[in-house]
């Protein structure tokens, strides 16, 4: 069943556009790859089962095999691998691509899997999977909120539209997101600075959990978040697309996703291409009692990528845009304590407005490029050499209330350029060894203008890494080392004196992993890892020394703060069968030096009143928690989803808790698959069920409002696909917060000021189609 | 485990991070731009006319010292001085000295009226006042009962353009009782598309207190 699931994603759109012909013989081809690495598989076997008929992938992964036409059952096979059966309308010369995974492994479930390991080399770290249909229930939704539904992961929010995801209880730099393997360099200087990214560009979203700074470096002590976009074709002469559209009643959202895609044929076979855009505006946000004034956005991204794939070598290049204008709620820049705490006493907004798309004041606006080329050279069949260069700019522009200024100017403008080299070198000999080892570099930029936030300043990091991973039998080994040194120049006015301030740091550390999986049956194994980790403490934690409108918070940076060291321990135990699937993952992340603000007890004494002091300082915390993941299918078409986050943090430093950390969160949920009614094929309906608690464990004195109440909400969808003249569409309606609760979320700032957003029906269309394709060709 | 890479590889790959480091400049960051505030206040200061005789002219002021972030590192003010059971009229003045030329925000404030509210608050008071939309009073204002009251009561005497006209508290009448000491608080709200006569929408832009001596 889970085949079927797993197949029911990865399959390409030719599989439903099977035409009744006589019978005949045809084609079928395709490539065997990889689905962690994307490598190509030589030597695995297509059969007919019950059939005439086998084949075997040339160097390149390209398979090629005559069947007669009608419904065959295919099986694609490798040694070490998951094999995948499926079945075929023959109807044409046809196109499959089968993405197999690593027997090791165990990749049942189409959403959330602890399982493949496509941008990172540790593979006994936990990972969670978000692709497929799973993806396609987020789309419009921001990165951070498409993510909720993994466990372990949850959002910080500032209002509505402005969200950064949390792993683990942590967020910000300390979780590295990666955009088709460059890790998004922006500016993450404050809780309203959400990642860069294009949800509509991913194929598949990946989040490891917890500390992994072997393959990308220092910083990422609580998890990666990769964002991958689907591999550009490589079948020689198509060329297809697909549209989105999303529509949402709460806010008037429209999204609109267009991509179009093929390879070339002939001289040019190799190359392929793909471009691809999306738009998405919005307007003020409703909760169930009232709108909140100025929470429209509008969004505008655009990439484009090209790649030549010959026998050994292959390159590519891509580019992406990603624009960005969003509101910031109407009243929530408070000029005071005494006016947060009068803002926290009101049970609604003082002030209510009528609906629109209009984005006033206060305002930012950010645009992030990012252009990358990347190349690899297939040394020997087993072994391969990767150079990536990327280059990022990106400008963040602030526009605060203004009182009785004429100013058209932001108050806070940041551009920062960031440039990286990856080398990485990679080897698979076949005998149980595996691995890879590589040196990366970087160099990053920023340029202030206008307000002062953060200084400007200039950034090199270099790092070298090795991580082997040794299969034998039931067993799993893996370990790995990395050194990173950063150095740090920061160029400021002197606060005080008519001088420009010329700070130096330097940052050193090492990140290490060691894991092992044990294989008890092929379907029960349990995996130990620890890593350590460190993150050097970012720009604005050194140097940042003013207001946070919207917080009342006075903040001040220290110059003198080190690094952060995790050291991070975690156990996870997988049981899949046809009908079971438990990922339970218990881990314990103990942070020294982690960096934290702590209120001073002083008061700024501004223009508009007074705002309580926050100063930067370290101490030793601990996070530790679990995330539990069961389905069960007591059916082939029912499934009962049950997904536990549980997460305790405590500052040893404070002998407290620490502050905004996750409360428990539960999500029940159940799916019916239909089947087909009439025209309406793959009928699909579910229901979720979502429990958040009431956070319990704070510090006293922290927070200017105790934690909100628990919360309880359900969601509901139902999908299906439909075709029209050939071409199928896929449809989903969604309700979010069906039942229109009001709440109000711990990790949202903006809970000081309002409720969430009510009852949001979502209406998606996905219609892929085909331009030019093999077959036609060929008949 | 075999690794197939020749020196002539290596040295193309430190030829090539050498190329890198060296690419990167850093001129441009160290030619650190000017911290400019949008808006900011150094200056605000209330002064009175003494309606019986316009020679009788007093005033009190509030300096905000910045420092280079455009922070306050200090404050100084000063008292205000009354006379006794007087009638006087009062204007606001602020300034903002950060910019050349001096940028005067009161007569901006002027041109945004609707947007903006001025509330005046004496302290200690022995009842609390009346608070509805046509009072200067602030919500919220401990009474501190047994203490001498500071005799001063305040009225605003002029309206912005909303429709129907609301206060505006540029231009007030203070009426001074019988000697007594106390502070008055001097408040400008900013109420973006919300001022509806009352304190709570918006945000304060200035809120300070002046030692104030009725005699």
């Amino acid at each position: 069943m889970n085949t079927r699931l797993l197949l029911f994603i990865l399959l390409f759109p030719p599989l439903v556009y099977g035409q009744e012909k006589a019978s005949r013989s045809y084609t079928v081809h395709g490539i065997v790859t990889d689905i962690a690495t994307r490598l190509p598989l030589a030597g695995a076997t297509l059969s007919i089962v019950g059939g005439q008929g086998v084949a075997l992938t040339d160097k390149a992964g390209v398979f090629s095999l005559g069947v007669q036409a009608g419904r065959i059952r295919l099986r694609c096979e490798y040694i070490g691998y998951h094999s995948i059966d499926t079945m075929v309308t023959v109807s044409g010369n046809q196109h499959i691509d089968f993405f197999l995974s690593p027997s090791q492994q165990t990749l049942s479930q189409v959403n959330i899997q602890s399982t493949a390991e496509p941008h990172k080399e540790v593979s006994t770290l936990d990972v969670a999977v978000l692709q497929g249909s799973a993806l396609e229930q987020t789309r419009g939704l921001s990165l951070g909120d498409a993510l909720k539904s993994v466990t372990g992961v949850t959002t910080f929010q500032t209002g509505p539209s402005i969200a950064k995801p949390v792993i683990h209880g942590l967020t910000g730099s300390r979780v590295l997101i990666l955009n088709n393997g460059v890790a998004l360099e922006a500016q993450q200087w404050g809780q309203e600075h959400a990642p860069e990214i294009d949800p509509f560009i991913a194929n598949q979203i990946q989040v490891i959990k917890g500390a992994d700074g072997i393959r990308y470096g220092a910083d990422a002590i609580a998890g990666v978040i990769s964002v991958s976009p689907k591999p550009l074709p490589v079948d020689t002469g198509i060329m297809d697309g697909e549209v989105n559209a999303v529509g949402m009643t709460n806010s008037q959202l429209g999204a609109f996703s267009a991509m179009l895609e093929g390879a070339l044929g002939k001289n040019l076979a190799g190359l392929s291409y793909r471009v691809q855009g999306t738009f998405k505006r919005s307007g003020d946000v409703r909760t169930p009692d009232y709108l909140l004034g100025n929470t429209g956005l509008i969004e505008s991204d655009f990439s484009a990528a090209v790649q030549y794939y010959h026998k050994n070598y292959g390159i590519e290049g891509y580019y992406s845009n990603f624009y960005t204008k969003i509101g910031i709620e109407f009243g929530t820049e408070v000029g005071s304590y005494s006016d947060l705490l009068m803002r926290i006493s009101e049970a609604q907004p003082p002030t209510t407005y009528p609906f629109s798309y209009f984005i006033d004041r206060p305002y930012q606006t950010v645009n992030h490029s990012t252009a990358k080329f990347r190349g690899f050279y297939n040394i020997t069949d087993s072994s391969k050499l990767e150079i990536q260069y990327a280059y990022q700019v990106n400008t963040r522009q602030e526009y605060e209330e203004l009182s009785f200024s004429t100013s058209l100017a932001p108050a806070i403008y940041l551009q920062i350029h960031t440039t990286t080299l990856d080398l990485n070198y990679q080897h698979n000999d076949g005998g149980g060894f595996s691995g890879s080892f590589g040196a990366t570099g970087m160099n990053q930029g920023n340029i202030r203008m206008y307000g002062y936030l953060i200084p400007n300043f200039v950034d090199y990091d270099g790092g070298a890494y090795a991580i082997e991973k040794y299969r034998q039998g039931k067993w799993l080994f893996e370990a790995g080392a990395r050194y990173d040194y950063r150095w740090l120049r920061a160029f400021a006015f002197d606060a005080n004196a008519a001088k420009i301030d010329v700070t130096t740091t330097h940052y050193a550390g090492t990140s290490a992993t060691l894991g092992t999986t044990y294989n008890f049956t092929d379907n029960l194994k349990l995996t130990g890892n620890y890593s350590a980790a460190f993150r050097p403490p970012s720009i604005n934690e050194l140097y940042i020394d003013g207001v946070h409108a919207s917080l009342a918070e006075f903040e001040i940076g220290d110059a003198n703060l080190k690094t952060e060291q995790a050291n991070d321990f975690s156990l996870q135990l997988n049981y899949a069968t046809h009908w079971l699937n438990v990922d339970m993952n218990g881990y314990y992340n103990h942070i020294n030096n982690f960096i934290f603000e702590e209120p001073t007890g002083q008061f700024y004494h501004s223009q508009g009143g007074e705002l309580l002091e926050f100063a930067y300082t370290q101490g030793n915390v601990n996070f530790h928690g679990l995330d539990l993941g069961i389905t069960v299918k007591p059916l082939d078409s029912l499934e009962v989803i049950s997904k536990t986050s549980l997460i305790y943090a405590w500052n040893e430093t404070i002998h407290n808790y620490q502050i905004y950390t996750p409360p428990m969160r539960l999500q029940n949920g159940i799916n019916y698959h239909f089947g087909n009614f009439g025209p309406f094929k793959s009928v699909l309906v579910g229901a979720d069920d979502i429990y958040v608690a009431k956070q319990t464990d704070v510090p006293p004195g922290y927070d200017f409002a105790p934690p909100p109440n628990a919360y309880n909400l359900i969601d509901a969808h139902v999908g299906f696909k439909l075709t029209i003249n050939k071409t199928y569409a896929d449809i989903d309606i969604a309700a979010n917060n069906l039942t229109n609760v009001a709440y109000k979320d711990y990790l949202d700032r903006f809970r000081y000021f309002a409720y969430e957003p009510g009852r949001n029906v979502i209406f998606r269309l996905r219609v892929p189609f085909e331009i030019l394709s093999n077959h036609t060709n060929n008949n | 485990m075999k690794i197939m890479i020749k020196s002539k590889h290596v040295v193309y790959v430190l030829f090539g991070t050498a190329l890198f480091y060296t690419g990167c400049s850093s001129k441009t960051e160290e030619a650190v731009q000017p911290n400019i505030a949008n808006e900011t206040i150094t200056l605000a200061q209330l002064k009175f006319t003494n309606e019986a005789n316009v020679s009788d002219t007093t005033s009190c002021t509030y300096t905000f010292h910045l420092d280079n972030n455009d922070n306050v590192i200090s404050v100084d003010s000063t008292t205000l001085t009354l006379k006794a059971n007087s009638v006087y009229d009062g204007v606001v003045y602020m300034l903002d000295q950060t910019q050349t030329p001096v940028f005067v925000v009161s007569n901006e404030i002027i041109q945004r009226e609707n947007y903006h509210l001025f509330f005046y608050q004496p302290t200690p008071i022995s009842t609390a006042p009346v608070i509805s939309t046509t009072s200067p009073y602030i919500p919220g204002t401990p009474v501190t009962p047994g203490v001498p009251p500071l005799n001063l009561t305040i009225e605003r005497t002029d309206h912005d353009t909303n429709n129907p006209p609301l206060q505006f508290g540029f231009h007030t009448k203070f009426t001074t009782g019988a000697a007594s000491t106390g502070k008055l608080r001097w408040v400008l709200r900013h109420q973006p598309n919300a001022k509806n006569g009352t304190y709570a929408p918006g945000s304060s832009d200035l809120d300070v207190n002046f030692i104030t001596v009725i005699h």
